[in-house]
């Protein structure tokens, strides 16, 4: 077997080359924590590995006009710790605190999370709660893609074979809403999330919802919402009554999946429990 | 390929080899071990540009250029680290085989926060497994190591 060739380009524009060079030969690592696994455990097979850790000026945070802009080489732990983020949506901040360990947060990147795709991750539900987009380079163009067309299925996004992610927006949130991660981890050695749930309401000024998003991942394949159940919540206040019905709402809609952390059963029932949970803390805020 | 490691320079061929497997079978640096290779045990933590990361989980490729410091560098001139020190002294271990990761965590975590309360140390070293549950005696040992490192 020919050694794996490891090429280090110095931005993204030669990185796509080199991935238009490899056709679907070469693999994209940028913290390595998914890369290194799968080749660990011989799930991939490149010829080429292109890292983008000697890329610079893409690991930052800016709160801008339209929203926070985080790019795609920013380590979980740098957007976990980050005083931007914590005051721009305190959830965000700490749905990156949960993921994993230290260790895998100090080398993982934002980038790499979202297009890895792995289904038991944090990240994924509370960003496709919040609305984010990402920024995508390609060869002969860039485009945008929000995250609810990103995830395609299991390890799997929109990016075209030659196009690297560059950078995940999040519009910003009007003062009148709150945000909120809940996690339920079924195993107690690991972080991977068996039901992720991330919300995000907005209410009116006499306490009654506005606008409602909830997106649970980790128990099904790409980060799902139940759009009949959000707006049962539009103009009502967020009574028990009515948080209960949202939540069965979620339990009866999604169509879990059975792995080590849980059977589509069971994650029926988590789901029911966690999208209520989450529900209860955006209603609690106001 | 030059690595950086303890200080010194290491010129190493390492293919798509993790920087675990690099530091153990070509340098011999064993005071990092394999776990469960998959970045959730923490037995293979060495510090990288002063933070934890996962030998497992890392290829060697990616560090050329950064500082890699291992449990072996901690030692200095006949003298323990502080944290090495309070883990004996405290009876942090019982089969040690967890213990050169939980120190290296517990030395970053220090120099991230030089007063951790307990539950900042719990949180940061959650993603460090000891099999044997001496989780009461590392906790008491790092609590000691920070007061000793004031």
């Amino acid at each position: 077997m020919n050694p794996i060739k490891f090429l280090e380009p110095t931005n993204f524009t030669e990185a796509i080359s080199l991935l238009d060079q490899h056709a679907d030969d070469a693999k994209i690592i940028a913290g390595g924590v998914s890369v290194t696994l799968m080749l660990q455990q011989k799930l991939i097979a490149p010829s080429a590995l292109i890292s983008l850790g000697h890329i610079s000026n893409y690991a930052f945070i800016r709160h801008e006009k339209d929203g926070l802009h985080i790019g795609a080489l920013t380590k979980l732990r740098d957007i976990e710790r980050s005083d931007v983020v914590k005051k721009f949506c305190p959830a965000l901040a700490y749905t990156f605190s949960v993921v994993a360990n230290v260790r895998v947060r100090n080398q993982a990147t934002i980038g790499g999370n979202l297009s890895a795709a792995d289904y038991a991750a944090d990240p994924p539900a509370m960003l496709t709660a919040l609305d984010a987009r990402v920024q995508v380079q390609g060869a002969e163009k860039n485009r945008e893609i929000h995250l609810s067309e990103f995830f395609l299925g299991f390890y799997t996004t929109a990016l075209e074979p030659n196009e690297i992610l560059t950078e995940v927006i999040i519009p910003t949130l009007p003062s009148s809403a709150s945000a909120a991660y809940h996690k339920y981890t079924s195993i107690s050695a690991e972080g991977r999330p068996c039901v992720a749930v991330g919300a995000v309401a907005d209410f009116d000024n006499d306490r009654k919802c506005s606008d409602l998003r909830i997106a649970v991942g980790a128990a099904v394949e790409t980060p799902q919402r139940v759009r009949d159940a959000e707006t049962l919540a539009h103009g009502s206040t967020l009574t028990d009554e009515l948080v209960a019905a949202i939540a069965d709402e979620y339990s009866l809609r999604l169509d879990p999946l059975t792995d080590v952390r849980g059977s589509a059963w069971y994650r029926k029932e988590m789901i029911r429990v966690f999208v209520k949970r989450a529900l209860e803390e955006v209603r609690c805020d106001r | 390929m030059i690595l950086n490691v303890n200080g010194s320079r290491h010129e190493v061929e390492a293919g798509t080899r993790t920087l675990l497997e690099v530091l153990r079978d070509d340098l011999g640096l064993v005071g990092a071990k394999e776990g469960c290779g998959i970045g959730m045990c923490g037995a293979c933590t060495v510090l990288v540009d002063g933070k934890p990361i996962s030998g497992c989980l890392t290829l060697a490729e990616q560090v050329p250029g950064k500082e890699i410091l291992t449990i072996e560098s901690l030692e200095k001139n006949g003298q323990l680290h502080p944290v090495q020190q309070a883990f004996i002294d405290e009876r942090a271990f019982q089969c040690a085989y967890c213990t050169p990761g939980f120190i290296l965590s517990a030395v970053a975590l220090l120099n991230e926060n030089p007063n951790p309360s307990e539950d900042d140390i719990r949180e940061y070293l959650s993603g460090n497994l000891c099999r044997c549950g001496s989780y009461q005696n590392i906790l008491k040992a790092v609590v000691e190591a920070g007061k000793r490192l004031r």
